[in-house]
């Protein structure tokens, strides 16, 4: 990941979109999934923008993050179909909660990983800076997008240092683990940070001068459609929003 | 201090995004626990309370202006793309910059104020709830025409009364000022030792 970070140009990609209709993208998704409901055409636009992802994953050859949305997704959406009508009480709300998170937020995040995993950094600072969104916003959330498959990353390999030296669940005292996962977690990121800022330097970030940047982002006739659907899915949201 | 080092470079912007990438991971897990209706009310207990650590150690690592409300604002905007609430972003904005000011009066060295401003700053995460208690009719009737179900949404409102609003604000305070000290004694007993603060 940290040689990604460093990585200039474009990412691989077979279909190339503008990182502003990624972005655009990410919040129609998950604001519709989230906070939307069903009902007139909601009942169309859900399922549709549900989709989406997936379409782009595969045309980006994301083969495992496809096969893994389509797994979660499709047991989750029949779940929610087929076994919530026949539940009562606390096994119903535990069904509920477990399936509605994933039909709920699985498509965002999804959306969220095609983005992240199809755009550079220089690319998404040259969106940024288009879009006259100011470096204290900027660099934060370069870093933090960048970031996050690292975390996960971190986790799992402070949890297989911790089961190496016998330590499970912290004996099952929950602040102790807090400390136990946490503190390594911090130290491995302050590490991260400061070799991650050595390298933005060296590459001009913080200098008191303007950035050129080699990416030519643009819109194209594939960015335009995909605007265009965007813009319809949110008129629907927000008239779906004033009937309720 | 001359003025330049007043100001927030490169380095601090990327320390803040590190931290706040990992505040949100630990406050998107915490916050599923919030599915199941009856954990619901104690988020605003928890949420403060694991945040504590990430949040001292950021700011003893940048002591300027803008870090903590650069922070509640990116978090904010992430709880308006997720769809959660949209009013923790105003929300933080206020409490994020409460915040900052009573940390600059002590020019960023007062542990105590750190602790306090803290608990301040996580009286934003009661943004989330602000739907429920002030919209709360709109907020139920798209939650069951939202495919929620009517059970489901009877027993989340029900653990959530009116009168537990102020208790939950109380309590982000609380909570928050207790994660902020649990963050100093984990910072006095690894960070420091280790010698990277």
């Amino acid at each position: 990941m940290r040689m990604e970070l460093l990585r200039g140009g474009y990412a691989e990609q077979t279909l190339r979109l503008d990182p502003r209709i990624k972005m655009l993208m990410v919040v129609t998704v998950s604001v519709i999934l989230t906070a939307g409901g069903y009902g007139g055409l909601m009942t169309y636009i859900r399922p549709a923008l549900a989709v989406l992802p997936l379409l782009l994953l595969l045309l980006s050859k994301r083969w495992a993050a496809s096969l893994l949305y389509i797994l979660c997704f499709g047991l989750a959406y029949f779940g929610e179909y087929f076994l919530l009508s026949r539940t009562y009480g606390v096994v119903n709300f535990i069904l509920l909660a477990s399936f509605s998170l994933f039909t709920r937020f699985m498509p965002g995040l999804m959306m969220g990983y095609f983005l992240v995993s199809t755009t550079t950094v220089s690319e998404f600072m040259a969106a940024m800076r288009r879009m006259h969104v100011t470096e204290k916003i900027a660099i934060p959330l370069s870093v933090m997008f960048r970031f996050f498959p690292t975390v996960r990353e971190e986790y799992s390999a402070i949890g297989d240092a911790m089961r190496m030296r016998g330590v499970v669940l912290a004996g099952g005292k929950p602040l102790k683990m807090l400390e136990y996962r946490f503190v390594p977690m911090m130290i491995c990121s302050l590490k991260i940070g400061e070799e991650l800022s050595t390298a933005a330097l060296t590459r001009g970030l913080g200098a008191p001068v303007k950035r050129t940047n080699i990416c030519s982002i643009g819109f194209r006739a594939q960015d335009i459609v995909l605007l265009l659907l965007c813009l319809a899915s949110l008129g629907v949201y927000i008239q779906w929003l004033f009937v309720h | 201090m001359q003025k330049s080092d007043k100001r927030l470079n490169a380095k601090d912007l990327i320390n803040i995004g590190l931290f706040t990438a990992i505040y949100f991971v630990i406050m998107f897990a915490v916050a599923c626990l919030g599915y199941i209706p009856i954990f619901m009310p104690a988020l605003a207990a928890l949420c403060p309370l694991v945040g504590g650590i990430p949040f001292m150690l950021l700011l003893t690592k940048v002591r300027k202006f803008g870090a903590m409300l650069i922070m509640i604002v990116i978090l904010g905007i992430f709880y308006l793309v997720l769809g959660t609430s949209p009013w923790t972003l105003p929300l933080g904005i206020v409490t994020g910059l409460i915040a900052e000011l009573i940390v600059r009066a002590g020019n960023y060295q007062s542990a105590k104020r750190a602790v306090i401003a803290y608990g301040v700053w996580c009286i934003a995460i009661f943004g989330n709830f602000v739907p429920t208690f002030f919209m709360r009719d709109a907020y139920y009737e798209r939650m069951v025409s939202g495919g929620y179900g009517l059970e489901y949404a009877d027993a989340y409102m029900s653990y959530l009364p009116d009168w537990i609003a102020p208790i939950l604000i109380v309590a982000c305070f609380v909570f928050g000022c207790l994660g902020a000290l649990l963050g100093r004694a984990a910072l006095k007993k690894h960070f420091i030792r280790a010698g990277i603060v």
